[in-house]
């Protein structure tokens, strides 16, 4: 969705643009809460994300994500809020995935893979039961940032909250935990409290973003800024601070560029995320080699 | 390997018990467990049956650990000593027998502080992690309690005291993935050691690093084990320093064997048992010395 063509300003070329055109959108209320929604959900995601990344569980976001898919036509072929069928639904696969792999039955990537086949083929099976492809699931595919409420913006302000104060105050849990596990429950440290918990906020972080940037794009979200901090072989405090703003900056890029070129706003988020990656890396590579 | 197979342990005492006096270079081991008055159980094990997806692991094991005991756990690939570990550790569970430790049941023990363990993996970290050494280190003086907020003036002391034993001071502010392999053990060492514990129990830390770092690693186990009087159990496939720097063996292939060293017990029969009728063990007469030339 084009922001320009949503505001119908009449422009019809970039040289038509002025700086005025620029502050003008945020006289836009969507726009505001496109920008402050999407600044703070990249917050919740990039810091989730790098834990994640350090505990080797990426693609678990991916397989959350992809089976979420299943919750959401649950939702939406029994009339109950799709959010909490889609909430339920990422509890279960990541609760499944950590049993399957406790249990020794599979290794992280398969029982990603399993829990993942398994609510995705449940969203298929629920569409064609409902007679066809929903217009409103299609949008849980891609995402639709521009259509953030004040409602949405509410939850995602509620969870950022939560997340941060979990992550600051039980900081070095985390880290002991997912540095070495064994040794932290030597230490006497709750893990499979933290552990929980931290695989709820998971599980919230993913089905939030989805209604911002979809299903499929959500792994980037949680991957992209992480690991581009990490190319830059910093402290853990500054490594958090670095994913966040790489974050924030790929969404604010985005929301622009998308405004201004007619592309949809969660590719080019994306795509700034990618574009930081890879000149990281490349920056990385040379300054080994001299 | 085949029948011959020799497994070499340079060990003067071995050969010559009268030369075990533990003064000049035998060094066998000169550590608290010689001194008779120190008998505090720290490990204690009672007919200890372990099975892992139901084949046996570990069979009928009872054996003791004191306090000040330098232990080196050794026998072949897949006999169990990791396994042995992690069930004196609570890590993994015990299928029948007791373990104690310090004298409590293992169910009911409480003070995992005065334990640090280092595992195979622990070394082999994943270098990409972003934490300074200063960050790793203090990850060790965490508890269930320290979890949450800073850490106190005594906390911070411990890690400067221990970074500084370590001889690693001078690396705080490097980030952990740009160690050598030398300085990784020593830090993930310090990490264990800020704790404070009166055990330390180390899963093979020694291998893919050079003679020299060897030999530095060691040394520090022997200033830990004489110097702070800790207790430490350490699996190791390296003979030779077992018995010039360890005052205890224990062989595991599902049996448990132990034995004292810088005695004139001979221990080839327990290692024929552990290793097998096939193996010989030859015992080169000249001093630990050689390898181990920095006490």
């Amino acid at each position: 969705m084009s922001i320009i063509s949503t505001t119908a300003r009449g422009h019809s070329t970039l040289t038509d643009l002025t700086l005025q055109d620029f502050f003008d959108l945020f006289n836009y209320q969507f726009f505001q809460y496109a920008l402050i929604g999407g600044i703070l959900i990249v917050i919740c995601c990039s810091w989730i994300g790098l834990i994640l990344i350090l505990r080797k569980q990426s693609m678990l976001t991916d397989g959350v994500a992809h089976s979420v898919f299943g919750g959401i036509a649950l939702g939406l072929f029994t009339g109950i809020d799709p959010l909490w069928t889609s909430l339920t639904t990422a509890i279960a696969t990541i609760s499944g995935v950590s049993y399957l792999r406790r249990k020794g039955i599979a290794q992280s990537d398969s029982a990603i893979a399993v829990m993942m086949a398994l609510g995705f083929s449940l969203g298929l099976i629920l569409i064609s039961l409902a007679g066809g492809f929903n217009v409103e699931l299609f949008s849980y595919l891609f995402g639709s940032i521009l259509t953030i409420s004040k409602h949405d913006l509410w939850a995602v302000g509620i969870l950022v909250v939560i997340i941060v104060m979990f992550m600051v105050l039980f900081h070095k849990g985390i880290l002991s935990m997912t540095f070495d596990e064994e040794d932290a429950r030597l230490l006497g440290l709750p893990v499979p409290l933290l552990s929980g918990i931290f695989n709820i906020l998971v599980a919230v972080t993913i089905v939030i973003s989805i209604k911002v940037i979809g299903i499929i794009l959500v792994t980037a979200f949680m991957v992209l800024p992480g690991l581009t901090s990490m190319q830059l072989n910093l402290s853990y405090r500054r490594t958090v601070i670095i994913s966040v703003v790489i974050g924030i900056i790929s969404v604010i890029t985005g929301l622009f560029v998308s405004a201004f070129f007619d592309v949809a706003t969660s590719g080019i988020i994306v795509f700034v995320m990618g574009s930081f990656f890879i000149i990281t890396t490349i920056f990385k590579k040379l300054g080994e080699r001299t | 390997m085949n029948g011959g197979d020799q497994l070499m342990v340079s060990n003067k005492c071995q050969n010559d018990p009268s030369k075990c006096t533990c003064g000049g270079n035998c060094t066998g081991h000169q550590g608290p467990a010689t001194e008779p008055m120190l008998e505090e159980v720290v490990i204690e094990a009672e007919n200890l049956n372990i099975e892992l997806s139901r084949s046996v692991v570990i069979s009928e094991a009872s054996f003791k650990v004191h306090k000040g005991d330098y232990v080196g756990i050794v026998g072949p690939n897949g006999g169990g000593k990791t396994t042995l570990l992690k069930a004196i550790l609570g890590i993994i569970p015990i299928s029948s027998g007791q373990i104690k430790l310090f004298g409590q049941p293992l169910s009911s023990f409480k003070k995992w502080n005065r334990i640090a363990y280092l595992s195979q993996s622990a070394i082999n970290y994943d270098e990409q992690f972003p934490l300074s050494v200063q960050e790793l280190v203090s990850l060790g003086r965490i508890n269930g309690v320290k979890m949450v907020g800073p850490l106190d003036k005594k906390d911070q002391e411990v890690i400067r005291r221990t970074m500084e034993f370590m001889g690693i001071t001078d690396l705080a502010k490097r980030r952990i993935g740009q160690l050598s392999g030398g300085q990784k053990q020593r830090v993930i060492l310090a990490k264990a050691l800020v704790r404070e514990p009166a055990l330390l129990v180390l899963d093979e830390p020694v291998s893919g690093v050079d003679s020299t770092t060897l030999e530095r690693f060691y040394k520090i186990l022997s200033d830990l084990n004489i110097k702070k009087g800790i207790t430490i159990l350490i699996v190791s496939h390296d003979l030779a320093a077992v018995f010039c720097r360890m005052s205890k063996l224990m062989c595991v292939n599902k049996k448990v064997r132990t034995s004292d060293i810088g005695t004139n017990i001979d221990p080839s029969t327990i290692l024929k048992e552990t290793y097998g009728d096939h193996f010989n063990f030859v015992y080169h007469k000249h001093d630990c010395k050689g390898a181990f030339n920095s006490d």
